[in-house]
């Protein structure tokens, strides 16, 4: 592997999940070379646990953070406000799959929805068809189901009651994917084999994950020096203003200080926004190029809710692949609807262990355990859908709480907005309604689990006094900082946001390039 | 879930401030009770009639390996074990020993038997396989030939994108 010196300006990127191993992998394709620091372990595919809990404990983010806000995360899990991976790789190694792209009214929230009240609505300042040939890319390298001529995902038993039902209550936009999970072998990864163990890392490499495209991509090039168990504490700055270094602790606790001509942050939301809030400075006070105050605020996290049916047959939705089925007919913005925006339905399973455990935290009784008893009788569905950006809701630096470097660890402040609780409602009622029309016995209302999808703390904007980043990321205040993550959505759409962040880093990476040839960097 | 740090502290004072009480064991050992005491208020909890004992004592041992990681915790629990054997709980039939739980529901030491027990007890090879799960499957070759697609009470759907008019 190449070893870049620590006194050596290299192109910097924090993080390698979706956005930071993309970017790695584009880069080091176009001849740059790159450090990439990784805060978590280099876990491989065959590491992977399939047990739901060991999986958890093995790769989830676990640092201290804290909670607060009306969100029922703050009493449930009060310690765990978002579900994702540290290790190589990212979330990546834990998500779903699916993949659909964000629609163009979706791209321009603020004109389509109007004036929401309490919402910081505001336009991207990109749009649907710029961005469409980095989706193309984006698919491809992901080899999206049923686009570019990638075959459909068969139906596994929890899609058929979930399109059974979408079938019987009207709905049309129903299908097994895009998912970017292989149905026949692509890209030198295998066909899946139906393992159902997705959010504990795919052992199989059938599904895309950076992990198994990405890093050993980038590694090939002789060009990337990656270093994981490395968790960057400060990025630093010149007397310019200009970033020139980063700071990291190793898994010791030792500091390095890695010299930067360009530093490129993609820690997933949370993480993303307390950097830029640890590195502040005389010059910037409030934190790295946050003169506009807006780095941690419009944190989202997208609406989301499962709802699992009970049958008197069986249906074993734990057989197959965890997410393989998609209805998009409500993936639109109808305001007679009583909401702004829209969702999809998705297929999930849950094993026991985690069904227990999330689908209605901290109940016990009789009726918990009819619940649990009907397990081989269940489906489920989850629901993801546009939340509203509020400014209030907000990562923050913790006044009380440390880390294991003895930093301030990240608050996440949140509370729905009135249009997140009134979709969430219509949506329980058309899953439970979809459900109904296949025979379910009893449905259940899940609410959000910890949050994968972790959104908007260091929103792109047309003007720097309304958002964090500039049209390519790059950072309104600092010309070298660039946010090469899910933190860089003015709005967060419907949609699961990694393709959108892949393609998002694809188009970063191709600019960054072009800029160093310019000389601009 | 996150299991409260704090200790259940509170559980002790209240306890022994009342009078007419044994003693407060400073022990969860054999011989104490405590393991057949937790066992009864785990089925009260998690009441799936035809499971065995064995699921529900091993939950109770991972209560039990919890309430022993503290000596406050520790003795917290004793006293409140200890309560529920004062006013005879196991005697209870099922709908009077559900009600004398929602009644302590709130409490810390009940939180965090119910939090530690849901944990353990639903992450138990024996209750998966009771509910129907098969556990560990990539080593088996996945589902791909072991019935992913077996559900045969509704017809088989499109798996493909809608090709008509929307």
């Amino acid at each position: 592997m190449k070893s870049i010196p620590l006194d050596e300006a290299a192109v910097v990127i924090i993080g390698s999940g979706a956005g930071g191993g993309t970017l790695a992998y584009e880069l080091t394709k176009a001849g740059i070379e790159c450090v990439v620091l990784e805060a978590g372990p280099y876990l491989k595919n065959e590491d992977y646990e399939n047990d739901e809990w060991k999986a958890f404990h093995q790769m989830a983010w676990l640092d201290p953070r804290t909670t607060s806000g009306s969100w029922r995360i703050a009493r449930d899990f009060p310690a765990l406000p978002a579900w994702i991976v540290k290790a190589v790789g990212g979330t990546t190694t834990h998500w779903s799959g699916a993949t659909p792209r964000f629609k163009d009214y979706e791209f321009k929230a603020r004109s389509t929805y109007g004036e929401v009240e309490g919402a910081s609505l505001l336009d991207w300042p990109i749009t649907l068809e710029e961005m469409e040939p980095y989706y193309d890319r984006a698919e491809i390298a992901m080899g999206s189901t049923h686009r570019h001529g990638r075959p459909a995902l068969p139906a596994n038993n929890n899609y058929k009651v979930f399109a059974n039902g979408a079938e019987r209550v009207g709905y049309k936009l129903y299908a097994t994917g895009p998912y970017a999970t292989n149905a026949e072998p692509y890209d030198g990864r295998p066909a899946s084999i139906q393992d159902g163990f997705n959010f504990q890392g795919d052992k199989s490499g059938a599904k895309w994950s950076i992990m198994v495209r990405e890093i050993p991509r980038a590694l090939e090039t002789g060009l990337l020096d990656l270093r994981p168990d490395s968790h960057v504490v400060r990025i630093t700055h010149d007397p310019s203003g200009r970033a020139d270094g980063v700071i990291y602790a190793d898994k010791d606790g030792q500091l390095h200080r890695q010299e930067a001509k360009i530093v490129c942050v993609a820690g997933n939301s949370i993480e993303t926004a307390r950097l830029l809030l640890l590195s502040d400075s005389a010059m910037f006070p409030k934190g790295l190029a946050n003169s506009s105050d807006q780095v941690g605020r419009n944190y989202m996290r997208h609406l989301t809710g499962s709802v699992y049916a009970r049958f008197d047959k069986p249906v074993r939705m734990y057989r197959g692949e965890t997410m393989a089925g998609i209805i998009a007919d409500e993936a639109q913005h109808d305001p007679s609807r009583g909401f702004v925006g829209g969702y999809y339905m998705e297929t999930i399973s849950l094993g026991p262990a985690f069904l227990a455990a999330f689908v209605e935290p901290g109940a016990w009784g009789p009726d918990f355990t009819r619940i649990m008893e009907a397990y081989a009788n269940t489906a489920g569905m989850w629901i993801v859908g546009e939340d509203m950006p509020q400014a209030t809701n907000r990562v923050t630096l913790s006044q009380t709480m440390r880390d294991q470097w003895d930093l301030p660890v990240a608050n996440v402040h949140f509370d729905d907005h009135a249009n997140d609780v009134a979709m969430r409602n219509y949506a329980y009622g058309k899953a439970e309604k979809l459900y109904e029309a296949v025979g379910a016995t009893g449905c259940h209302r899940t609410p959000p689990y910890p949050s994968t999808h972790n959104l908007g703390t260091c929103r792109m904007s047309e003007r720097p006094e309304d958002g964090v980043v500039d049209r390519w990321g790059r950072a309104h205040d600092v010309p070298n900082l660039f946010v090469s993550d899910g933190s860089v959505m003015t709005t967060g759409a419907a949609a699961n946001p990694t393709l959108t962040i892949v393609a998002l880093a694809i188009r970063q990476a191709e600019y960054i390039a072009a800029e160093l040839k310019r000389g601009n960097l | 879930m996150e299991l409260t740090k704090g200790s259940a502290s509170s559980v002790a004072v209240s306890t022994v401030a009342e009078d007419g009480y044994r003693r407060i064991p400073l022990g969860l050992e054999r011989g104490s009770g405590s393991r057949k005491m937790l066992k009864r208020m785990l089925r009260v909890m998690f009441p799936h009639k035809n499971f065995g004992d064995a699921p529900y004592e091993r939950a109770a041992e991972a209560v039990l390996a919890l309430a022993c990681e503290k000596p406050g915790r520790q003795v917290a629990f004793a006293a409140a074990i200890q309560e529920l054997m004062n006013m005879s709980f196991e005697t209870l039939d099922d709908d009077a020993a559900l009600e004398h739980l929602k009644g302590i529901a709130q409490t810390d030491f009940f939180k965090q038997v119910q939090g530690r027990a849901l944990l353990a007890f639903y992450d138990d090879p024996e209750v998966w396989s009771l509910l129907g799960y098969e556990g560990e499957s990539f080593d088996k070759g996945g589902y791909i030939d072991r019935g992913f697609n077996d559900l045969d009470w509704l017809p088989d759907p499109r798996i493909e994108e809608y090709g008509g008019e929307q």
